[in-house]
């Protein structure tokens, strides 16, 4: 670093190499658990060809790949699964939530859905799209080139932690016997209806 | 491989027709028979042990033969419309060789446990467990009751009428798998 | 203890085909017991794509429920919309006009083709016949253009309303669709150059995974899985529906019941879809497309902006509901995967009170556990992708 804070050319050509060869060759690890996974099919398949922007192998193994793109409804029962796949993805990783399922839990506000993956690791990309279309993945990925090109130093996530993400997929949270961190009951509803004058 | 052609087939309209009218002689004592809005059968058990004697009673009886179990599934009866009990259980059965529907119903009372059919189709096994999981309805002599859809240790049945929509119980991990006789492995 | 004596080496190694897997469409768990290759038990697991959506039925108003149905098989979404529209329309005893059957029939023909590109385009690239997957699917984007043409959208349409449909056929589909029906018979004519007679693909396919006609019968399995197992079933044919009985088509029966019939099966029936597509092109009458019933019919828009009344009874469709009588039904089509059913109990009012979807994938799930034991892991990954298991339909 020199003394006005500028870097020397030679590590800065390093990083920018470093940065040029990561974005271009970010091979997916492919999470298709839905509807959006029959487009991330189709982006990958010979019309809208995901190759050409470096995604050349599609490894279905986490320790291979350093992007995880995350189409479809993740539910609590599959919660853990992709906490595991993301935890066995080795530095740099970027995660890319694809379609409105994966971002905040879509048209399902359900028992048994969770509502958007960021609850339990931290997103890059949100792609929204019901399913979104081949050309939005697209977008989507020329939008996290151009984000490794800004800082290849990514700061660390702060929030979820992985603590954050057990807990959010844990109910044993306290020590004095609460079930959950909220059960929404009939009693709940009816009192927040009453307060919002709807009875 | 061969190929069978089409030939217009609205005769199973007419056999529709004549099933009700012999379920009605055969097997009204004692049972509603009714239509429903599309003009099919509806055949109302008095009893769990009843409604498998149904079951096994169609799918022998040379003029019926609904050798094929379409669906099997459950609703919440809590405002009484269909009955006085809590649950109604709904069999869907068809037959392959005429073509017909019948659908037979069963009230069950919250703690009542229904008679399970898995040794007439062995199909019902997952369908039974799935009504297990989401409703409560116990089912006697099934070979391994247990949650299907939901996680293990989840509490509650969902598809029940008080169950809130919204209320979710994650879990930390992924539950180990019962396989076969080796439970602990 | 025999099962130990004879193989020095413990047998009990336990795989988990698990919920994250490249040959699994979706996710589904299978945790097997093998000894070398041979799986000796094994286990299946749902439930990781369970979305509630029959709750949801109960929440929701008719018109706000179609969009779920979509979800539910969505590599053929407008044969799962049809079938519901034709389910609330059997409970309120409504029958949709020529026009709207005609080209009812061609979406449902339309998803059956889609349908089964994307299942053998799967089974192949399981198998590692990667050429076919990449031949197959620029037909699926073909067809996706025309049914984005329809109505907007390529894979989750929402299509069909409760009395018609949302929008008429565009200027210019007939030719469109003339021109899809003469082109793809020699991309299917491709492929099985490609594959029926290729001694890798049957030595991999055939006598495996066999489904025989006892285990259809118990395991309720309909669709191709059946008809390649022997069974002559076919809902079109059998309990018409719409305008089936004018159509002029085969039902395509195998023998076989292993992989390769099923594959042989459904590259046929893409032949017989395209046959009726032709017929119903020809056929197709100038009518009106809505039902004349002011309990569904959702008006003009220009009307809409235009007239107080007309206003006030869109308005009306959509925020309160249509009102459907008591009763209940159960309408089932002949999907591309099997009976596609619906059992709507219905109180009266806007909202259902239970919503049943009988799915096909259910039961074949739970025949594939049977019959994988006693096979090779490789035959149990072939025999997955034939039988085409969607995850939104199995867990609903």
């Amino acid at each position: 670093m020199g003394k006005d804070g500028s870097s020397f050319f030679f590590t800065t050509m390093l990083e920018e190499t470093a940065k040029w060869a990561q974005k271009n060759s970010l091979w997916p690890m492919t999470f298709g658990t839905s509807c959006c996974g029959i487009e991330m099919m189709s982006t990958i398949s010979s019309t809208y060809d995901l190759a050409r922007f470096g995604a050349e192998v599609v490894r279905f193994s986490p320790r291979q790949a350093d992007l995880l793109i995350v189409a479809g409804t993740i539910t609590t029962k599959m919660a853990p699964v992709l906490r595991t796949i993301y935890d066995q993805m080795l530095e740099p990783k970027w995660v890319i939530a694809m379609g409105a399922c994966s971002s905040s839990g879509g048209i399902f506000d359900t028992y048994s859905v969770l509502q958007g993956i960021d609850e339990i690791m931290p997103v890059d990309v949100y792609v929204p799209g019901c399913p979104p279309i081949p050309e939005g993945l697209i977008h989507a990925i020329l939008h996290l080139q151009k984000q490794i090109d800004k800082s290849l130093e990514r700061k660390p996530a702060e929030k979820p932690t992985f603590e954050d993400s057990q807990n959010a997929m844990s109910y044993r949270k306290s020590v004095d016997g609460v079930k959950a961190n909220f059960i929404i009951t009939p009693e709940y509803v009816n009192e927040q209806k009453n307060l919002r004058g709807e009875k | 491989m061969k190929t069978s052609s089409v030939s217009p087939n609205a005769k199973y309209l007419a056999t529709q027709m004549a099933l009700t009218e012999y379920l009605k002689t055969q097997f009204g004592t004692g049972r509603k028979i009714e239509l429903d809005n599309f003009e099919e059968v509806i055949v109302w058990a008095k009893d769990p042990a009843d409604a498998k004697r149904c079951v096994k009673d169609f799918m022998t009886d040379k003029n019926i033969q609904m050798d094929f179990l379409s669906d099997l599934t459950a609703y919440d009866n809590k405002d009484g419309e269909d009955g006085d009990k809590r649950f109604v259980l709904v069999y869907q059965l068809f037959s392959r060789t005429f073509h017909t529907r019948i659908r037979l119903k069963c009230l069950l009372d919250e703690n009542e446990s229904a008679l399970t059919i898995v040794d007439l189709f062995a199909g019902a096994n997952w369908l039974e467990r799935e009504v297990y999981d989401m409703f409560g309805i116990d089912f006697k002599g099934h070979p391994n009751l247990r949650r299907i859809m939901m996680d293990e240790r989840f509490t509650g049945h969902p598809l029940r009428k008080e169950y809130p929509m919204k209320q979710r119980e994650p879990f930390k991990d992924n539950i180990r798998l019962h396989l076969g006789a080796n439970e602990d492995k | 203890m025999e099962n130990q004596q004879q193989d020095l080496y413990n047998p009990n190694v336990l795989i988990n085909i698990g919920p994250n897997h490249p040959a699994t469409h979706g996710t589904l768990r299978v945790m097997c017991r093998i000894n070398g290759e041979v799986i000796e038990d094994a286990n299946c697991e749902i439930g990781y794509l369970h979305r509630a959506i029959e709750k949801l039925g109960e929440e929701k108003t008719y018109h706000q429920w179609m969009v779920y149905t979509d979800r539910l098989n969505y590599c053929s979404a407008l044969n799962n919309n049809i079938t519901y529209a034709m389910t609330v329309e059997n409970l309120m005893k409504i029958s949709p006009t020529d026009r709207c059957m005609y080209i009812r029939v061609v979406c449902m023909e339309l998803s059956r083709i889609i349908d089964h590109i994307v299942c053998i385009a799967a089974n192949a690239l399981d198998l590692g016949a990667m050429t076919v997957f990449f031949l197959l699917i620029h037909w699926r984007e073909e067809a996706y253009t025309m049914i984005e043409s329809m109505c907007g959208m390529r894979l989750t349409t929402t299509y069909a309303r409760i009395g018609g449909m949302s929008y008429d056929l565009p200027d210019g589909f007939a030719q469109r669709l003339k021109k899809f029906c003469d082109e793809i018979p020699k991309a299917i004519d491709e492929i099985e150059g490609l594959l029926t007679g290729n001694r890798i693909w049957i030595d991999r396919t055939k006598n495996v995974g066999v489904i025989t006609k006892e285990d259809c019968a118990q395991f309720s399995v309909t669709g191709p899985c059946a008809r390649a197992s022997g069974i002559d079933m076919d809902l079109r044919r059998d309990r018409p529906y719409y305008i089936y009985p004018e159509l002029d088509f085969d039902v395509v029966v195998g023998s076989g019941g292993d992989v390769y019939d099923r594959y042989l099966v459904r590259m046929e029936e893409m032949r017989q879809s395209v046959r009726i597509l032709k017929q119903c092109n020809e056929k197709m009458p100038n009518g009106p497309l809505w039902v004349d019933d002011k309990r569904v019919l959702i008006p003009n828009k220009l009307d809409v902006y235009t007239k107080m009344e007309v206003l006030i009874h869109h308005f009306k469709i959509f925020m309160e509901g249509i009102d459907v009588p008591k009763g209940e039904a159960y309408t089932c089509t002949e999907g591309p995967n099997g009976e596609v059913g619906f059992y709507i109990v219905s109180r009266g009012g806007p909202k259902a009170w239970r919503i049943r979807v009988k799915s096909p994938s259910f039961t074949h799930f739970q025949v594939f556990e049977k019959t994988i034991k006693g096979g090779k892991i490789p035959d149990a990954i072939a025999h997955l992708g034939s039988v085409n298991i969607i995850a939104g339909e199995l867990d609903r």
